[in-house]
């Protein structure tokens, strides 16, 4: 009876003893991921790829800025995320100068709403996002309406990449 | 006396921390900053372009001019072409441009400036190949193990191919 009674004990306290997993540097690991994840995002970029594009890679390392952005898909061209006229409309076109864009582009200029917009509006500048199979004509059409729109230097958008190959 | 030695034996080891939720916290963080990161950044190329009406004055001694056609690429100097450089296995050899570019840049080494004529059915992707090579060139310095990029003509204006 003594016996058991001790036995008993003894495995209580064993029991307890067990469980002491070492997390120690599962959570330095995780420290130092979370910490370079949340820089990381924090840079936040002017520029977000987008999904439905693929930009070619290019080596030049020039950052983003903030100006217009007119996006060049398969399907349609959008100024700011709004679609203006479909590409196969631009490539069907006649005249160098494409209306939809540059009007769109000058309404941007004339409305000023908040911070972001103003900087916008500012700059005479526009980022071209394009697929990579687009035509140069259509990507001509498109640099054309917005030097007409008033925006003088143009960006091309690229994917950086590490090296010419 | 037996619960003494219980109570020494445990002092001895060091106090555990509970890290059970700082762990909880770390799992979801984890995947979420993960999900959002963008490991593609997107960089710009400007472009130059001719002010219309502007009429320089002064006629460039040497112009730079890389025509980008369906079968092949160019060099022409604004008067005429000098060189032709055939396609190989059906793609643009960059590597050729470079090395002609290279040349020209030797010999007029404060020239930064170059055109980029395009045929109208040239893909966006080609013509930042050929922005991408007349714009600098990769080199591999004597003694050294790290690529430097070298500049050749980094103000580039692009237009029709005649």
């Amino acid at each position: 009876m003594k016996n058991t009674r001790r036995m008993k004990r003894m495995a209580r306290n064993h029991k307890r003893k067990l469980p002491a997993l070492n997390l120690t540097s599962l959570m330095d690991v995780f420290t130092i991921l979370v910490f370079f994840l949340l820089v990381n995002s924090a840079a936040s970029e002017v520029l977000e790829p987008p999904k439905q594009i693929t930009l070619p890679d290019s080596v030049v390392e020039t950052k983003p800025a903030e100006t217009a952005v007119v996006l060049v898909s398969d399907e349609a061209v959008l100024v700011q995320g709004e679609a203006v006229i479909a590409t196969s409309d631009v490539v069907a076109a006649k005249q160098e100068l494409i209306p939809e864009i540059s009007e769109k582009l000058k309404e941007i200029r004339e409305n000023v709403i908040g911070v972001s917009t103003k900087t916008v509006a500012q700059s005479d500048k526009v980022t071209i996002l394009s697929h990579k199979t687009i035509p140069f004509k259509v990507l001509q059409k498109v640099m054309t309406s917005c030097t007409v729109a008033g925006y003088g230097t143009i960006n091309l958008a690229v994917i950086q990449k590490a090296s010419q190959s | 006396m037996a619960r003494k030695h219980h109570y020494r034996a445990h002092s001895k080891e060091p106090p555990e921390l509970d890290v059970t939720t700082f762990l909880n916290l770390m799992v979801v963080l984890v995947p979420f900053l993960l999900i959002t990161a963008v490991f593609s950044r997107i960089t710009i190329m400007e472009l130059n372009l001719p002010e219309g009406a502007g009429g320089s004055v002064d006629k460039p001694v040497i112009s730079v001019e890389v025509i980008v056609r369906e079968k092949f690429l160019e060099i022409g100097n604004g008067k005429g072409v000098v060189a032709n450089i055939p396609k190989v296995n059906g793609e643009y050899n960059l590597q050729r441009l470079s090395e002609l570019l290279k040349k020209i840049k030797e010999n007029y080494p404060d020239k930064t400036d170059a055109t980029i004529l395009l045929e109208p059915d040239i893909e966006y992707d080609y013509m930042i190949k050929v922005m991408d090579a007349v714009r600098s060139f990769e080199t591999l310095p004597p003694g050294s193990t790290e690529i430097v990029k070298a500049e050749l003509f980094p103000d580039m204006s692009i237009g029709f191919a005649p």
